[in-house]
C-alpha cells in the first residue's frame, strides 16, 4: 500500500502527462471541423471543463452528504476543495464558450438559456465561498457547507431542466436532437480522450486541495497553541 | 404527526400575532414593493404594449426583492431576546420550526401579493386579476419560501448576516422565476405557450423537493 503523499504524487504526474497527450490529440490527431473550421477544437476542452465542473458540484454535494453522516471534517476539506475546482472549470468552460461563440454566434455572449444557467450555477457556488468566509467555528461551517452544497445540487438539475423547455441555440451534443454538431471517429475518440483526462486532473487537484487544507488547519493550530503557550509564560513571568 | 401539526400552527399563529401588533415588517415590504413599481416605471419606460408582457416579470421581481426584508426578519424575534434555545426545546421535533417559519413567510407573500396586485392595476392600468396569476404567484411565493426560510435560518448565524441571504438565495430561486415569469406572461399577455403545463409542473416539484430537503436537514442549522 502506497503512503497517501506518494499517491497523490503519481496521481499528479499521471495527470500532467494525459492532459500534455490530450492536448496534442486536439492539435494533431482530431481533424479540422468542415464548417467551423479551426475554433472547433475549442470544443474539446470546453466540454471537459462543464464535465468537471458538474462532477466537482455532485461531488460537493456527495461530500456534504458523508460529512452530515460522519462529521468528519476531511469530507468538508474534500467538499470545499471541490467546490473550489469545480468554479475554476466552470469559468474555464464559460470562457472557453465564449472564444468559440465570438467566430460562430458572432458575439462573445449571449442570453441563451444554457449560458444564462450555467452562470448561475456559478454564482451558486461564489456565494457558497461567501458563505464560509464569514463564518470561524470549523463544524459549524462545515454543517452550513454540506447544507449549501446540498441545497444547491438539487437545484441544479432542476435548472437544466428549465433550460430545456426554453428554444436554445447551444450545440446539443448528448441525447435527442443532437443535429447540430457531427462529430466522426477521430472526434469522438479526442473527446473521450480530454474528458478522461480532465477527469484525473480533477481527482488530483482534488486531493492536492484537501492536502493544503488540511496543512492550513494544522498550521492554525499550531499558531493558536504558540500563543496560549507565549501567554503561559508572559503570566508565568508576571 | 397530529402534534407535529398543531405545534406548527401554534408557531405559525404566534408569529402572526406578533406581527400583527407591530405590523413592521408587512409594511416594510408593502412599502418597498410600492416604491420599486415607482422605480420600474422610470427605469422602464413603459408602453402599453410592452407592458402586458412584462408585467408578471415585473411583479414577481417586486415580490422576491420585497420579499428579502421579511426573510431576514424571520428569526430576528428570537435571535433579539435570546428566545431560540427556548423554543428548540418546547417543539416536538425541531423540523416544526422550519415549517412554522415558512408558513409564516409565505402568509407574508400571500399578503404582499394581494396588496400589490391591486396596487399594479390601478396605477398601470391593467387588469392583473386572475385566479391563475394569482396561483402561479403562490407556487411561486411556496418555493421561495422555502429556500428563503432555510437559507435565512443559516444566514442569521454567519458574520455577515443580511448581507449574505440575497446572495446565497438568488441562484437557488432560478427555476422559480423562469417558471413564474414565463408562465405568468404566458397567462396575462394571452399568447399560447405550447410548454405552459410543464412550468408549472417544474414550479410543484421544485416546492416539493425544496420543502422536504429542508425539512431534513434543517435540525443540522440550527443544532450545535
Amino acid at each position: 500500500m502506497l503512503s497517501e503523499n506518494k499517491t497523490i504524487t503519481i496521481l499528479s504526474i499521471l495527470a500532467a502527462i494525459l492532459f500534455v497527450f490530450a492536448f496534442f490529440m486536439v492539435i494533431f490527431y482530431a481533424p479540422i471541423e468542415v464548417n467551423m473550421g479551426l475554433v472547433q477544437k475549442v470544443f474539446y476542452f470546453h466540454m471537459s471543463a462543464a464535465w468537471v465542473g458538474m462532477l466537482a458540484f455532485l461531488m460537493a454535494a456527495v461530500f456534504g452528504i458523508l460529512y452530515l453522516v460522519h462529521k468528519d471534517l476531511k469530507w468538508d476539506r474534500l467538499l470545499a476543495s471541490s467546490v473550489e475546482i469545480g468554479l475554476l472549470f466552470t469559468v474555464i468552460c464559460i470562457l472557453s464558450g465564449m472564444i468559440w461563440a465570438r467566430p460562430i454566434w458572432n458575439t462573445w455572449w449571449t442570453w441563451d438559456p444554457r449560458l444564462t444557467t450555467v452562470t448561475i450555477m456559478a454564482f451558486t457556488y461564489i456565494a457558497f465561498i461567501l458563505l464560509r468566509r464569514s463564518m470561524d467555528e470549523p463544524s459549524k461551517r462545515a454543517q452550513f457547507s454540506s447544507i449549501y452544497a446540498i441545497i444547491g445540487f438539487v437545484t441544479v438539475p432542476l435548472t437544466f431542466f428549465s433550460a430545456r423547455l426554453l428554444r436554445t441555440i447551444h450545440p446539443i451534443i448528448f441525447g435527442s436532437g443532437g443535429v447540430d454538431m457531427n462529430l466522426n471517429q477521430p472526434m469522438l475518440t479526442t473527446m473521450f480522450i480530454s474528458l478522461g483526462a480532465f477527469t484525473v486532473v480533477y481527482v488530483a487537484l482534488l486531493l492536492q486541495r484537501e492536502r493544503l487544507m488540511q496543512a492550513e488547519e494544522a498550521l492554525m493550530r499550531l499558531r493558536l497553541q504558540t500563543e496560549i503557550d507565549a501567554d503561559w509564560e508572559d503570566q508565568a513571568d508576571a | 404527526m397530529r402534534a407535529w401539526l398543531s405545534t406548527a400552527w401554534v408557531l405559525v399563529w404566534k408569529d402572526l400575532v406578533q406581527e400583527w401588533r407591530s405590523r413592521d415588517v408587512l409594511t416594510s415590504m408593502f412599502a418597498f414593493a410600492v416604491l420599486s413599481l415607482f422605480i420600474f416605471n422610470y427605469a422602464l419606460e413603459l408602453s402599453p404594449i410592452n407592458r402586458a408582457e412584462i408585467a408578471p416579470g415585473l411583479i414577481w421581481v417586486v415580490m422576491v426583492f420585497a420579499g428579502t426584508l421579511g426573510l431576514n426578519r424571520s428569526f430576528a424575534a428570537e435571535q433579539d431576546q435570546g428566545s431560540f434555545e427556548g423554543l428548540m426545546m418546547a417543539v416536538p421535533e425541531l423540523s416544526v420550526i422550519y415549517l412554522a417559519k415558512m408558513i409564516t413567510n409565505l402568509l407574508m407573500m400571500f399578503g404582499l401579493a394581494i396588496l400589490v396586485i391591486p396596487i399594479y392595476s390601478l396605477l398601470y392600468n391593467q387588469s392583473l386579476f386572475d385566479l391563475r396569476f394569482f396561483g402561479i404567484l403562490m407556487l411561486g411565493a411556496w418555493g421561495y419560501s422555502a429556500a428563503g426560510t432555510l437559507i435565512s435560518s443559516m444566514t442569521v448565524q454567519t458574520r455577515m448576516r443580511d448581507l449574505l441571504l440575497p446572495v446565497l438565495l438568488f441562484p437557488l430561486l432560478l427555476p422559480v422565476n423562469m417558471a413564474v415569469v414565463k408562465s405568468g406572461s404566458a397567462i396575462i399577455a394571452a399568447s399560447s405557450v405550447p410548454e405552459f403545463q410543464s412550468w408549472i409542473n417544474l414550479l410543484l416539484v421544485y416546492d416539493v423537493i425544496m420543502t422536504v430537503v429542508s425539512i431534513l436537514v434543517f435540525e443540522y442549522v440550527i443544532r450545535e
